[in-house]
């Protein structure tokens, strides 16, 4: 394993037409990676509201992995969509003092292999640095940011 | 059932796979069992060395049949390979096949980790499985009209096999060729291994059928420029290859006339495409084996062409008048290339793969020279010899007992070729060839030669702009990839978008039809019945929920997918499955949460991440 593994979770969202055999790839090579890792695979990650993203780090999550087709997206319009999507989520992360390193948005596609590994290792170097997340009313950010 | 009518299912069973080992040798299957049969809404929980056997499969249709469960999880491989197999046996259990959910615990455990760790996130992976399968609901297929047509892309032989096959089952062919002529590389062969049939005959029997066929339409000197649509309903541009000055029909082009031969560009309504856009020949470096610094250094396949027209003195064998005592042929040029060994191309890759194709085709042509001209020798240096196949492996034997001469190299030290020097030995020869012999213990041995052939192996065929241009994937060998080696083999992950013939790998011709019969198949199985059933990933709108807000419109990503209706007096939105790309852009904007994806809904990722942050030993 390339790093230590940290005890936060790390959630990967990964497209199924490019990041998830991407992921599967890694795993046909038996190439070993941190197990605190749960690939969920998704259509696209353009579905997600922002309010998804600040749930996940109020109920435990460590560190979120977007991993996209990135311009490779089947879905034209969609990348930009979700990169747009994403800065919103940042802004609302350092409105509550939440590091921004915990997500990231990346592209991986069906034989990225290193670029998986490398994503992963890098995000549990920055959960094991910052420790678990702090914990938030996940209804007080639903009700804000609905408005 | 709509967005905010969630109901969670307590009869889920979860069906756990060992994979012959695979998955058990580093994940405690029965511990995973033994916990994930204590979460909320786990009515069962099973094991089986190979889920996806007849054996595994009727566990999930037994329970299902007893009614002891509605939903339904596997936990095994990759989904790609087994999601429609479980989805079948669901349906055969008189079920409907998306109350559904996978959980891979092999490519993304137990091949990537060990012990303890490995049956923890297993368990984890298992628990988010099932959270959201409790909240799937039965889903019914979009039927799409297909069109039922098929577009050959290629006229060599696999591209004129798949239309064959494809004119058979009834239905329309366009056949698409680059070239001005059909048969492709094996129109260029003389007589093929390993039985010596005449590739002319083979091109030009299959070709005629096809040309006289009213339901194939063949386009030669053709190209495909546009390509848009989904599968049953492809719209592809045509366009004419242009005599090389890139100019179109009527066009007056100095120094050689007006254009003729270019139609107007052609618009094509398909239901499927088969790739069958073949290779091309290796082609040596300058120096390669003295390739391109001595004209008697020449590739196989030019010296078939030439020994096609071969004359004979007293038994030796005259190519273009010049006397050929002795041929040295040289495996493996091309092909199994090792970094650090070989050259690299000028894009900085190599040939790491075998050609399969030029051992056999060697010694058939060795075959051929010492049983047709006793008086020619020939010395076949090889790295290993690989005559696979039916009937192949008897040419090695055969050329054994014909005379052929064989020496073994090593990839650290292939062969020299060089100028034959003055005084040297055989200086009577225009080349000497140098190899460190394995069969005699690494003996250096030194022959002279007339001839040196070179069996070039096959690389992929340049179809960037249309790999570009389909989104096709490429493997690292640069061929065309399919889903799966096994499970899917002429399939791309295009949908209605198959592969045939060397477009995919190297292969003989007989592989090459078969590829071609086989992605044929697929593709009139796919469009027989005129309409085709899709996935029913869609948005769907609650309007108890929809406030009529149109955020969801204005972040739709295809047109005409969700529009604003009228609903007693509020405006609502309302989706149209048939354009709905199933993205869910819409679903991220609605301030009420009152579209989601039928069978990738929020509320269900909500309740995935529930169960990887819970505590399972609480929880349970």
């Amino acid at each position: 394993m390339a790093s230590q593994e940290s005890e936060g979770r790390i959630l990967i969202l990964a497209t199924e037409s490019c990041a998830y055999p991407g992921a599967d790839s890694v795993g046909q090579a038996h190439s070993s990676y941190p197990a605190n890792t749960y690939i969920l695979r998704v259509r696209a990650p353009v579905m997600f509201p922002e309010r998804f993203y600040l749930d996940c780090f109020a109920k435990g999550i460590s560190g979120i992995i977007i991993m996209s087709c990135g311009e490779e997206c089947p879905w034209e319009g969609a990348y930009k969509a979700l990169a747009d999507r994403i800065d919103s989520v940042y802004r609302m992360m350092r409105e509550r003092d939440i590091d921004i390193r915990r997500l990231r948005l990346t592209a991986i596609c069906t034989v990225c292999n290193r670029a998986f590994l490398k994503e992963v290792n890098q995000m549990n170097e920055i959960v094991s640095e910052l420790g678990p997340p702090g914990q938030l009313q996940t209804g007080t950010v639903q009700a804000v940011d609905s408005q | 059932m709509t967005a905010s009518k969630h109901q969670r299912s307590d009869r889920v069973g979860v069906y756990i796979c060992y994979c012959g080992g695979n998955i058990s040798d580093h994940v405690d299957v029965e511990k995973v069992r033994a916990d994930v049969e204590k979460i909320p809404g786990v009515a069962v929980a099973r094991t089986n060395m190979f889920m996806c056997s007849d054996p595994g499969q009727e566990l999930i249709i037994e329970d299902l049949r007893q009614g002891r469960i509605d939903r339904v999880v596997v936990a095994s491989c990759a989904p790609s390979l087994h999601e429609t197999t479980f989805r079948g046996a669901i349906t055969r259990a008189g079920a409907n096949p998306y109350i559904y959910e996978h959980a891979n615990i092999r490519e993304h455990v137990s091949w990537v980790l060990h012990g303890d760790r490995a049956t923890a996130k297993a368990e984890k992976l298992v628990a988010a499985a099932v959270g959201k399968a409790r909240l799937l609901e039965p889903l019914q297929p979009i039927r799409v009209e297909a069109r039922r047509h098929v577009t050959v892309i290629g006229g060599g032989i696999a591209g004129l096999k798949a239309a064959r096959v494809l004119a058979d089952r009834g239905l329309e062919v366009v056949l698409i060729e680059k070239s001005p002529f059909l048969g492709g590389h094996v129109a260029r062969l003389d007589r093929v291994a390993p039985h010596g049939e005449k590739a002319a005959d083979l091109v030009a029997e299959l070709a005629r059928s096809v040309l006289e066929d009213e339901a194939i339409t063949v386009l030669t000197r053709s190209q495909l420029v546009g390509f848009d649509g989904y599968v049953g309903n492809y719209d592809l541009r045509v366009r004419a290859v242009s005599d090389g000055d890139g100019e179109g029909q009527g066009t007056y082009v100095p120094f050689r006339g007006v254009s003729g031969g270019t139609p107007p560009e052609l618009t094509i309504e398909t239901g499927a495409i088969i790739m069958a856009t073949g290779f091309r020949s290796y082609r040596p470096r300058r120096g390669e084996y003295g390739h391109g610094d001595h004209a008697e250094v020449v590739t196989l396949p030019e010296f078939i062409r030439r020994f096609s027209m071969a004359e004979s003195a007293d038994g030796t064998l005259v190519l273009d008048g010049r006397i050929i005592r002795s041929i040295a042929m040289i495996h493996c040029v091309g092909s199994r290339q090792i970094p650090g060994i070989h050259e690299e191309d000028a894009e900085g890759r190599l040939n790491e793969y075998c050609s399969r194709v030029c051992c056999s085709a060697v010694l058939h042509a060795a075959c051929r020279i010492r049983e047709r001209f006793p008086g020619t020798r020939v010395h076949d240096l090889y790295r290993d010899i690989r005559t696979y196949g039916r009937d192949q492996e008897e040419l090695y034997q055969r050329a054994s007992g014909a005379g052929v001469v064989f020496y073994r190299f090593s990839p650290e030290e292939p062969p020299r070729v060089t100028a034959a020097q003055e005084g040297a030995a055989g200086q009577d020869f225009p080349l000497r060839v140098t190899v460190r012999d394995g069969l005699t213990f690494g003996e250096e041995v030194e022959m002279g030669v007339d001839l040196v052939v070179l069996a070039t192996g096959m690389e992929a065929a340049q179809v960037g702009d249309l790999v570009a241009m389909m989104k096709l994937p490429v493997g690292s060998d640069r061929f065309l990839q399919e889903v799966h080696p096994k499970l899917a083999p002429v399939e791309s992950s295009v949908a209605g978008v198959f592969l045939a013939g060397t477009a995919q790998a190297p292969m003989t011709i007989g592989e090459a039809c078969n590829g071609a019969a086989a992605a044929a198949v697929k593709a009139a199985s796919l469009l027989g019945r005129g309409y085709l059933e899709l996935d029913p990933f869609v948005a769907e709108v609650d309007p108890d929920l929809c406030q009529g807000t149109g955020d969801c419109v204005r972040a739709c990503l295809a047109e005409g997918a969700l529009e604003m209706v009228e609903e007693n007096g509020h405006a609502r939105a309302r989706v149209v499955a048939a354009r709905c790309l199933g993205c869910g852009a819409c679903v991220a904007v609605c301030p009420t949460g009152a579209i989601d994806l039928k069978g990738w809904s929020l509320k269900q990722y909500e309740a995935m991440v529930d169960m990887i942050v819970a505590d399972l030993a609480e929880s349970t």
